[in-house]
């Protein structure tokens, strides 16, 4: 009787409001690409047998670019057991190279979608006569792999940031969906996007043949530390399309940079991560591992985000370690140079960050007068 | 038949609930909905559509809603109403609230019916005109920009009398919708070290409720404490005669109410603009085509009141077809709705429904928006004229009865847009902002100007880099224009990027009417100065 549904429902939103058995905290509004994603897997995550039965919520916590959420739980929240932080590519950006409070080194991986981000272009644009594609702080993959695709091999980040200054017109203030239409309209001659966006937006210019996939990004091996093909899209990893058109791979400073940087937004492009010493940790993790192997599940990601595995527990750990042991001097510096002259962002070049030196938490950071105040 | 019955139910629980949260000052629509997530969410286990009808009817009754503290009470219960505001509380004050009311709900519901049916209706062939070419009469980035402006300087019209006093007041307003993240550095932008008012780094760091609670909301609810002026003025006799003229009169000014319509409908149609403006840009056209009024705009003219409500309830419904087709919000309760449309099963910008189906071939999910906007513009419209003799006896009741629980009301609306992460925060500017209010309204400042730099500050920006990037007037790539602020030469590429096919803006046929139009609209606004008398 679906009355008593209702009843049934208003009693659940009470007791929903009053005690929430698990805490996704998603660190964007509701409708946003992330809470979206949080979303699907919240509903997933609460069929595992592990969690048997549990609550599963989202909160969201939205605001200062999407750190808030992040630095929220860092300060407040993460010693609370039942709460699991979700992040996503952006988070990973601003970490390396903004003054952020949370730190990966302090979390454990409950588990993550080590998915990949996807370049188009209209067909018929030559990128070394001039190109456009919208610009933002996560976006910086793009505009290093924009430079050397069009740059070629042998060149120094100076010589780089000339060739983006000169040919490619970076857009600002273009939102997601907005940039997807504009980019429909080939006001912009390139885009890119996350899988999601790529099958439901990308896709059907392509079978119309009005775009060519360009290139991606790449799948992240943590044996290794370098990237994959993505078999979603075989033979458009960026490595290979560069290599195909100039002859030789990728190479110097600034791809340092771009394998630093792409790899720390994509790898961990949406993650779950719990405070280290959690003692529900295991519980979470088996929780993502019946997630990830529950056939229901598995096809709902596939269709909704493209065939992507799931990084769970230790390996998620390593997947940190690993993206660590990419920040080294060289390549912080060439991507912070870029940022700033190519991009025009505001980069931090923080040494704590590169590889064999102690990773410090910022939180120590002076807080100022009115953070303080709303402490 | 039980589903029949659910959906009823879920209808009318929308309606009152929306209304209810429509006439609670400073909340609207975004907040009622953020409020009642959890529960909204919950109701996917009885049935999904059933959630999209309830979420529709909150939607398109709190617009209703919101026009009677901005009559009544002279505070707006959510942007969509501020402009009624002008000249609905004065004719309130005058004794004739119900006259106000009844032409701003027929208004309303009229253009809401209609504009919901034709958006309903448009919604299969909205993609194909949205990506149509601009060289064909389609709308892109250029065409937006300019809407923008035009909105910006027919606006200018709503400035009051003391016109450097206005522009003032539009800086200021300009300067708030600027504080947040530098969209070029992505570094904090006049945050004075607060991360709070970074913002999402999509949008403005200081949100719209705080903003306008405090400069329009507060004034009006504690001067009336302190001065205990509303009751006195005030008449309740001829109140059938009222209901009556007002109907009368929403259908005499059927042009004004059409041009509203029609304004509301495109802010709310054309993905980006946001709906923040429309109500304001309906205002400016009223004053800007009725010059010689022998009742001034902003002292109780009908016409400021039904060329506003004209637009607020066809921009929701309009609002709603960039929202599900795109996942692009046309207004600021539409990016909560596709939220909440995600969390129940429909994922608008992934375009799949609770089966993981196309959304698009879902005709249950259409109808369920639909039927539940539709009947519930009509049923609100019906409740509130039926009901209007009981609503507007609040206008009569002493403020002190009713002061606490309002100021209760505007304090948690305010901290629940802050989502838990900053409602201290905004509550803190809730208060900064009624100081400011209180200050304009004593020093005449035009606070409908700052709240239009305000709600279009930031989209002018955003456009305005876009426009000097990515094209050309006649063959002069005005990327070249940037060499006289930088000093930089521009690369070849950029100029190649600005002169491509299509990018000369005098080829696009929307560029080149709204640009004539805010030639017009400029000069006249120059001859005749500031035409209403409100601050």
């Amino acid at each position: 009787m679906k009355i008593k549904s209702v009843a049934f429902a208003v009693a659940t939103a009470i007791s929903t409001m009053a005690v929430a058995d698990i805490e996704l905290m998603s660190p964007q509004k509701p409708g946003s690409g992330t809470s979206v994603w949080a979303n699907i897997v919240a509903t997933e995550f609460a069929k595992a047998p592990a969690l048997q039965g549990e609550n599963v919520v989202i909160s969201y916590n939205p605001g200062a670019r999407d750190m808030a959420g992040p630095n929220k739980f860092h300060t407040t929240k993460r010693f609370d057991d039942n709460v699991i932080m979700i992040s996503h590519g952006g988070n990973g950006i601003s970490y390396v190279q903004e003054n952020v409070k949370y730190n990966y080194k302090e979390y454990d991986s409950v588990c993550h979608q080590n998915l990949n981000i996807i370049m188009s272009k209209h067909k018929g644009v030559n990128e070394n006569e001039g190109i456009s594609h919208a610009a933002g702080s996560g976006m910086v993959p793009e505009g290093l792999a924009i430079a050397m695709m069009i740059g070629g091999p042998g060149k120094t980040v100076d010589e780089y940031i000339d060739i983006f200054t000169d040919k490619v017109t970076w857009i600002n203030g273009l939102k997601g969906s907005e940039r997807h239409l504009a980019f429909t309209r080939a006001e912009l001659t390139a885009t890119r996007a996350n899988p999601a966006q790529y099958i439901a937006k990308v896709q059907p210019l392509v079978d119309e043949g009005k775009v060519t996939t360009w290139l991606h990004h790449g799948i992240l091996d943590i044996e290794t530390g370098l990237t994959k093909d993505d078999p979603n899209y075989l033979g458009k990893r960026f490595e290979d399309v560069f290599e195909a058109k100039w002859g030789e791979a990728p190479s110097g400073e600034l791809y340092s940079a771009y394998a630093l940087i792409h790899s720390w937004r994509d790898a961990i492009q949406k993650a779950l991560w719990v405070n280290k010493g959690n003692p529900n940790t295991a519980k979470f993790r088996q929780a993502c591992n019946e997630m990830a192997n529950n056939p229901e599940s598995i096809a709902i990601f596939n269709k909704k985000i493209g065939k992507y595995d799931w990084v769970v527990g230790e390996d998620g750990n390593k997947t940190i370690d690993v993206l660590h042991s990419l920040i080294t001097k060289d390549a912080l510096t060439a991507l912070v140079k870029f940022n700033k002259e190519a991009l025009g962002l505001n980069s931090v070049y923080k040494p704590e960050m590169v590889s064999g030196e102690v990773v410090t938490t910022t939180s120590e950071t002076k807080e100022g007068f009115w953070n303080s105040l709303f402490k | 038949m039980e589903f029949y019955l659910l959906a009823t139910l879920a209808l009318f629980a929308g309606i009152i609930y929306g209304l209810i949260i429509g006439i609670i000052p400073a909340a609207g629509a975004t907040t009622g909905l953020v409020a009642l997530f959890p529960f909204i969410v919950s109701l996917k286990s009885v049935d999904p559509y059933i959630a999209v009808i309830f979420i529709v009817a909150v939607v398109a009754s709190s617009t209703t809603g919101d026009t009677f503290t901005s009559v009544l009470l002279g505070i707006p219960g959510a942007n969509s109403s501020a402009a009624t505001m002008v000249d609905g509380f004065p004719l309130a004050q005058q004794g004739k609230a119900t006259y106000a009311l009844s032409a701003a709900v027929t208004t309303s519901t009229v253009n809401g019916l209609i504009w919901g049916s034709i958006a309903f209706l448009l919604m299969p062939w909205y993609y194909n005109f949205i990506i149509m070419p601009p060289t064909e009469g389609g709308i892109g980035q250029a065409e937006l920009f300019v809407l923008c402006i035009l909105a910006f300087v027919t606006v200018s019209l709503v400035s009051n009398k003391f016109w450097v006093r206005s522009i003032l007041a539009l800086s200021l307003g300009v300067f708030l919708a600027l504080v947040g993240t530098d969209p070029i550095t992505a570094s904090p932008r006049f945050t004075m070290g607060w991360d709070f008012l970074i913002g999402d780094g999509a949008s403005k760091g200081i949100s719209m409720i705080p903003v306008i609670a405090g400069i329009f909301a507060m004034p009006e609810m504690i001067l009336a404490l302190k001065n205990k002026v509303l009751t006195s003025t005030r008449s309740a006799t001829n109140h059938t005669q009222q209901l009556n003229d007002g109907i009368k009169i929403s259908f005499k000014e059927w042009k004004l109410s059409a041009r509203g319509g029609i304004i509301g409908a495109i802010v709310g149609f054309l993905p980006g603009l946001g709906g923040g403006m429309s109500d304001w840009l309906a205002y400016g056209q009223t004053v800007a085509t009725n010059p010689n009024e022998k009742i001034p705009f902003g002292k109780g003219n009908i016409k400021g009141v039904i060329g506003p409500e004209g637009s607020n309830n066809a921009q929701k419904a309009s609002a709603f077809i960039p929202t599900v087709l795109f996942g692009i919000p046309g207004a600021p309760f539409a990016a909560i709705v596709i939220g909440l449309f995600g969390a129940i099963g429909f994922e608008l910008s992934l375009g799949t429904d609770v089966m993981n189906n196309n959304l698009m071939e879902n005709s249950l999910f259409f109808d369920s928006l639909s039927f539940g906007f539709l009947a519930s513009t009509l049923i609100t419209g019906v409740i509130c004229l039926y009901l209007m003799k009981y609503l507007t006896a609040i206008a009569y009741v002493p403020y002190k009865y009713y002061f606490p629980v309002i100021l209760a009301f505007i304090v948690w609306a305010t901290y629940t847009a802050g989502f838990g992460v900053y409602g201290f925060e905004n509550v803190f500017l809730l208060g900064v902002f009624t100081v400011l209010g209180l200050g304009m309204r004593k020093w005449k400042f035009s606070r409908p100007a700052l709240m239009i730099g305000f709600i279009l500050g930031d989209k002018i920006e955003m456009l305005g880099m876009q426009f000097f990037s990515m094209f050309n007037i006649g063959g002069y790539p005005l990327v070249k224009l940037t060499e006289f602020f930088s000093g930089k030469t521009v690369g070849n590429g950029r100029i190649a990027m600005a002169l491509r096919d299509g990018n000369d803006v005098l080829q696009h046929p929307v560029f080149v009417v709204v640009s004539v139009l805010i030639l017009v609209v400029l000069v006249w606004s120059f001859v005749s100065k500031g035409k209403v008398d409100y601050s």
